[in-house]
């Protein structure tokens, strides 16, 4: 977040990009809606707070942190952990609590991280097919005479 | 899909629209709401029998408002990228693909959608054809 300038606070950056940045997603409908797309946003919604542990991709749940010191170097402040398709998911729960909360990174996160790792792995669940419909009354009717 | 997360009953106080005042006489007044200002005029005087002007008191409940019958909100997506938005938000949130998004492009989101169990309103537009 904040860059070493000593006169630079985060809420300062938050008041500048919070009108414009590349992540912000609005839209008019359903009352008008922000997201936001950053990688880093657990709840994907567009917010001060919601800055910090991220998980996705191809069967693999990949966790995202940012080191402190490196500020100026945004691109190799980023540590990733990544467990594989075939961890637990109870275990990935666990490394992402302790990486959040234990270790003094950002304990305010850690429900919202470890719910978000229950959503990826949802997600990555095989679906079930919509069974095809079966009409009654005047459609069946008129299905079967198309059959015939 | 998930279902929506529970939600007060919705209440619609007033579910017919507001027509402008003798819209039904004339050709030439136009259907869309505008509030009578005659002097004489009985809708702005709210006689007995006459039609209901529109007021604020007809605004739905602020936690039902902008919601589908579902409980769900709409939100506009274009592409798969857009759906990912909703992961953490489909009990309260659903897809509504852009009408000019192609079929092809369609169907890509709907297989997204439903890997992360999000709702498409309109989940059958350019998809199904019909029989």
């Amino acid at each position: 977040m904040s860059v070493s300038r000593p006169n630079v606070s985060n809420d300062l950056i938050w008041q500048i990009t919070r009108n414009q940045n590349a992540y912000l997603v609005r839209r008019n409908t359903g009352g008008g809606s922000q997201f936001s797309r950053d990688p880093l946003n657990l709840v994907n919604k567009h917010s001060f707070k919601a800055v910090g542990v991220q998980s996705d991709e191809n069967g693999n749940v990949v966790v995202i942190t940012k080191k402190p010191n490196n500020a100026q170097q945004p691109a190799q402040s980023l540590v990733t952990v990544s467990y594989g398709p075939k961890t637990s998911t109870r275990k990935i729960y666990k490394g992402v609590a302790s990486k959040t909360a234990q270790h003094g990174y950002r304990a305010d996160v850690r429900e919202e991280a470890v719910s978000r790792v229950s959503a990826l792995r949802r997600a990555g669940l095989p679906k079930k097919e919509t069974p095809a419909s079966k009409p009654r009354g005047a459609k069946a009717r008129q299905a079967e005479e198309k059959s015939e | 899909m998930v279902a929506a997360k529970k939600h007060v009953p919705i209440v619609k106080k007033h579910s017919k629209t507001f027509f402008r005042h003798q819209s039904d006489r004339f050709m030439r007044v136009g259907s869309s709401w505008r509030k009578p200002k005659g002097i004489d005029n009985c809708v702005r005087r709210r006689f007995r029998g006459v039609i209901r002007m529109p007021k604020i008191g007809y605004g739905s409940n602020k936690k039902t408002r902008h919601m589908m019958p579902s409980g769900h909100k709409a939100f506009l997506v274009h592409n798969p990228k857009d759906v990912e938005l909703l992961l953490m938000h489909n009990r309260t949130y659903a897809a509504e693909i852009a009408h000019a998004v192609s079929s092809r492009k369609r169907v890509e989101i709907l297989a997204k959608a439903k890997a992360l169990g999000v709702k498409v309103t309109n989940a059958k537009g350019r998809v199904t054809t019909e029989a």
